[in-house]
């Protein structure tokens, strides 16, 4: 490490190398955001609502476009509420109308009873816009990891710092 | 070069390399497997329309069309290595009423609602349904020393009540014309892509034959006596 110091081509290189990572990662993230018009298209579950199919830490892929047909009874979404910065992930039971404007009603597979109760205030039902994704492809277990992360902070500063010194320390 | 902490990263590396290429093997496997999905029957038995609050709160007063229902289907295809459950709903679907009354062909299934729903598990992914241990136990022997049990997927209901009563935003559900029911299902697999029922034969996977119900009428609002006996 120290040796890195003392010749400063090498650590800009390094530096370099650190940033070419993230920048990747970050256009991955980006171009498949493009691909499937969603502003997040891969969520992890954070909730038991839809059990047995989806637990929590599992990886879902989503799909925001309707090329074929419209979202409709049965599918999967991911919706954000108002005012609520947590996506759900439930299932469309009810539809009624057509196009954009077209009233949605959700419920998970393991409640008991519809999302009205979730919804905001005077809100009665979702339309297409709340919707940032349908799901289409299941990981299981993979998302655990920002669960851990999100639930135990201390642990991003040890991954951050571990992921720092690897780079730093690798020589080519 | 072979420091320990390469050699970790090496591991690592092979170890998710590895278990990437074989879920993406189990989720291929999918499309190599037959499905032939089947509804023998599916019709009305019983039709209600009853007044009704959305919740104990509101003083809204709402129509509730209550569907009762007989079933035959055959969905043991669905039933593979892959499948953790299988998620099987009817909906009833109306179309959307003009002012003027006649209803738009492109409209047909303009409104839609699940009035019956059910999780069938594959006997792998039974420990993870939300039932109570005596239910629970009963649906592990069900399929004891069975990985997968198809026999699972062959529904036969008679004069099933609806799980859901369903209404209009608009409150009125009452003589609501050109009515019908429609099985669908839905599989979630341990790894890969979801898939629905289709309209049409993908490969090796057959669309549902049958799941549409006659078209029907509901009928008009029942009577508040006759509401009052049967609540």
């Amino acid at each position: 490490m120290l040796s890195s110091l003392q010749n400063p081509r090498q650590a800009a290189a390094q530096l370099m190398n650190f940033g070419l990572i993230l920048s990747t990662a970050f256009m991955m993230w980006k171009g498949l955001s493009v691909i499937t018009d969603s502003p997040s298209p891969i969520v992890v579950v954070l909730s038991g609502s839809m059990e047995p199919a989806f637990q929590r830490g599992d990886l879902l892929l989503l799909w925001n476009r309707n090329i074929l047909s419209e979202t409709s009874v049965g599918e999967i979404v991911v919706y954000n509420i108002k005012d609520k910065d947590i996506p759900i992930v439930h299932r469309v039971v009810r539809k009624f109308g057509t196009g954009p404007s077209a009233k949605l009603l959700t419920k998970g597979d393991n409640n008991l009873s519809d999302d009205t109760e979730l919804y905001a205030r005077g809100q009665d039902y979702l339309v297409r816009k709340d919707i940032i994704g349908s799901v289409v492809g299941f990981l299981p277990f993979v998302g655990y990891v920002t669960i851990m992360l999100s639930e135990h902070p201390w642990l991003k500063t040890v991954m951050l710092g571990i992921m720092g010194l690897v780079v730093v320390l690798q020589r080519e | 070069m072979y420091s320990s902490l390469v050699r970790i990263q090496n591991t690592f590396g092979f170890f998710t390399t590895v278990a990437f290429v074989i879920a993406a093997l189990i989720a291929a496997s999918d499309f190599i497997t037959p499905r032939a999905p089947s509804v023998g029957m599916l019709k009305t038995t019983n039709l209600q329309v009853v007044r009704g609050r959305p919740h104990y709160y509101s003083s809204k007063k709402e129509e509730y069309a209550i569907i009762k229902f007989s079933l035959d289907a055959d969905l043991s295809s669905l039933f593979t290595w892959n499948t953790k459950q299988v998620f099987v709903y009817v909906t009833a679907e109306w179309p959307s009423t003009s002012t003027t009354g006649v209803t738009i062909a492109s409209n047909a299934t303009a409104n839609q609602a699940v009035i019956w729903d059910a999780i069938i598990t594959s006997p792998s992914a039974d420990h993870l349904s939300n039932l109570g241990p005596a239910a629970l136990k009963k649906l592990r022997k069900s399929a004891a020393g069975k990985a997968i049990d198809p026999s699972r997927g062959k529904l036969s209901l008679k004069n099933q009540r609806p799980k859901y009563q369903i209404t209009h935003p608009s409150g009125k559900i009452a003589e609501m014309a050109d009515v019908t029911l429609r099985l669908h299902y839905n599989v979630q697999p341990w790894v890969g892509v979801l898939t629905w029922n289709q309209g049409v034969d993908y490969g090796l996977w057959k669309q549902l034959s049958g799941g549409l119900s006659r078209k029907f009428t509901l009928p008009g609002l029942k009577k508040k006596e006759e509401a009052k006996k049967t609540s």
